[in-house]
């Protein structure tokens, strides 16, 4: 019979090799996929691949899109070392989203825009860091299951934002759409390759990659997460405080989604509205496990799903492919790579029985 | 008149409980098992779809139904193969399982949008039990799917305390090795109520397309796979509890449908928070609830069993 034989230690190559060979699952799946609706899939997957990396241009509407995923991953993978599942960056993406825009709409009268922005920034943080912060605060006083509350409020984040979009922030003269007026200049997040959308969002995104891998390398509170996220009852009896790290992980996880949220709002769209994300908040938990909850490698898994999204909305005009389509190979992708990890630590072998 | 308002109240209440009842009871022995499937809302997507597409080609919906139900089945054998074969994380593959539903319905329902089914399943009265006053039209008015709900909260009741099938259940999920050494296969087991709790995702999936909300959207289960899920911790993994906690999520649908249409001042989106406010709330209750009662999810809930570690 067929029985699983656990390695002695995970050797590189089956590292480097997995997650490539995860995506090529997706993407052979997803092609069957398209080719049973009666399209070309080759031809869509040449599109989707020119889309996304064809040119500068298409190159750095990628980058635009990674820009987010970057920002949401780097925090998550703070909690998920601690086997903390935050589901909820999405809502605490929009609820980032919301309280940045508030200045931008309210209080834009004579600020400069550096007093602007900076306003905006740290108010998107407290906002997500706000949203992230009750799930985690009723986790640790009454074990109150994280994944379920972060996930319903996703639901009520955005209902938030609905809410706002239909009723008190409303630009009167949108002709009945759910949109805010548009932001003032001084609340535009400058641009800093000319010709391209790419914004200083880009460089938040790097400075936040590079925090969490210092903290995570070569800080204490790096190794005590480590050792939670091994055996929290071992990391109670050495004195770890865990309740706190958890707390600090997802304050610093909500802050970093809020953030990508007027990111997104301030940089790219300029407006609030319903729809403010290509579902950045599910496939950044992709990024996560692909890059290994690494930060560094965060930042190529990022460049992956924002090429996926930004291409897979260009099929979607051009193609008539529905966008449908990401989530298909981004699943599939998740599914190989959850279910491959036994190949990290088991040897398939072969053994007769009685032997 | 105002009895008539409260009738229809109480009977749309029954109806939105429907389609979060079977989910929530699927869940319930899944996890029971063992086995935590987070992908609650995608099977419920793949049961509303193919339930959809099945009674709008063949025009029959209870054929649509069974689809459906058979659908949801299926997509759960992903997650069952994932987190029980491959022993992967059970919590990302659920995950992955509800994109996956997400993405499937999204790609293939584009041009499904906003088409409807004309035949929903059918009310049937039960003769003299309809008939009782208040209760009878609430409850005996229903339609075939509602009566064999009632029949399943029963016979999941029964079969989980008091025969041998849910006594092995509960075992593997509370001590997978020690019911091995029982002789009872920890595989098995969680194969089957793992996809058995597909079924019922794809069952109330399905009801809700060939039932309540005829008609074909995007995301249309929103987010009620999730509310199930929380119904589960509600119930504490009991499947009478269940059925009160689906009325109860039931009659927040149903009354805020009966609000929008009658012209209320409170904005929609409010009233469409309602139904995850509240259960973010009756989340919290119970959770303190069972940590002061010390009542206990499954033990191994979660944790993949491993049989060849000794």
């Amino acid at each position: 019979m067929l029985y699983f034989e656990k390695r002695p230690s995970v050797p590189l190559y089956l590292k480097i090799l997995m997650p490539i060979i995860s995506l090529a699952i997706g993407l052979i799946i997803g092609a069957i996929a398209i080719y049973i609706t009666g399209v070309d899939a080759m031809e869509v997957y040449k599109q989707l691949f020119l889309n996304a990396f064809g040119s500068w241009y298409a190159f750095s509407e990628t980058i635009v899109a990674a820009t987010p995923l970057i920002l949401i991953t780097a925090g998550l993978i703070l909690v998920f070392k601690m086997n903390i599942w935050n589901i909820g960056a999405y809502g605490q993406y929009i609820m980032g989203a919301i309280f940045g825009s508030y200045f931008a709409l309210f209080m834009s009268a004579g600020l400069s825009k550096p007093v602007m922005l900076s306003l905006m920034v740290i108010a998107s943080m407290v906002g997500g860091a706000i949203w992230a912060l009750i799930p985690t605060l009723l986790r640790i006083f009454w074990e109150v299951n994280e994944v379920i509350t972060t996930l319903l409020l996703n639901y009520i984040a955005l209902y938030i934002l609905k809410f706002l979009m239909y009723g008190p922030w409303k630009n009167p003269t949108s002709y009945g759409f759910p949109l805010s007026k548009t932001f003032p200049q001084t609340a535009q997040l400058p641009i800093i390759f000319e010709g391209t959308r790419i914004t200083i969002g880009i460089i938040f995104a790097l400075i936040a990659v590079f925090i969490v891998w210092f903290l995570l390398k070569k800080t204490r509170f790096g190794y005590e997460v480590k050792v939670i996220g091994d055996n929290p009852l071992a990391a109670r009896y050495a004195g770890i405080n865990v309740n706190r790290n958890i707390m600090i992980s997802m304050a610093i996880s909500g802050a970093l989604a809020g953030l990508a949220g007027i990111v997104e709002v301030s940089g790219i769209i300029h407006f609030l509205q319903v729809k403010i994300s290509a579902d950045y908040g599910y496939t950044s938990i992709i990024v996560a496990w692909i890059a290994y909850l690494d930060p560094i490698l965060t930042i190529i898994a990022s460049l992956l799903f924002g090429g996926l999204s930004s291409g897979g909305y260009s099929i979607q005009i051009s193609m008539r492919v529905s966008y449908g389509i990401v989530g298909l190979i981004e699943s599939i992708t998740l599914f190989s790579l959850v279910g491959a990890q036994i190949f990290l630590h088991y040897r398939i072998r072969w053994k007769k029985y009685g032997t | 008149m105002a009895h008539d308002i409260y009738t229809t109240l109480f009977a749309n209440t029954v109806k939105a409980g429907t389609i979060l009842l079977f989910p929530t009871l699927g869940e319930i022995f899944a996890e029971r098992s063992g086995i935590l499937n987070l992908g609650v809302e995608g099977m419920m997507l793949i049961g509303a779809f193919f339930g959809f597409i099945a009674a709008h080609s063949t025009g029959n919906p209870y054929i649509g139904f069974i689809v459906g139900t058979v659908a949801g089945g299926i997509s759960a054998l992903i997650h069952a193969f994932i987190s029980i074969t491959l022993r992967g994380n059970q919590i990302v593959s659920g995950l992955a399982l509800t994109i996956f539903g997400s993405g499937f319905t999204t790609f293939y329902g584009q041009k499904w949008i906003n088409m409807s089914i004309n035949n929903t399943i059918p009310q049937v009265s039960i003769p003299i039990l309809s008939n009782i006053p208040f209760i009878g039209p609430i409850f005996f008015k229903q339609d075939l799917i509602v009566y064999l709900s009632y029949l399943l909260v029963f016979v999941m009741w029964f079969i989980l305390y008091k025969t041998s099938i849910g006594l092995n259940l509960r075992a593997v999920g509370e001590n997978a090795k020690a019911s091995n050494a029982m002789g009872i296969s920890v595989y098995k087991v969680r194969y089957t109520w793992t996809f058995f709790g597909g079924l019922l995702a794809g069952a109330g999936g399905a009801y809700l397309t060939t039932a309540y909300a005829p008609f074909w959207l995007d995301g249309i289960t929103a987010g009620r796979g999730w509310i199930a899920i929380a119904l589960v911790i509600f119930a504490m993994w009991d499947p009478i509890k269940a059925l009160l906690g689906a009325y109860l999520f039931g009659g927040i649908n149903a009354l805020q449908f009966q609000l929008q249409a009658s012209g209320t001042t409170i904005p929609s989106a409010i009233l469409n928070m309602l139904p995850y406010i509240v259960t973010f709330i009756v989340i919290v209750i119970s959770s303190i609830i069972v940590k002061t009662r010390h009542i206990k999810p499954p033990k191994e809930l979660g944790i993949p069993y491993v049989r060849e570690e000794k």
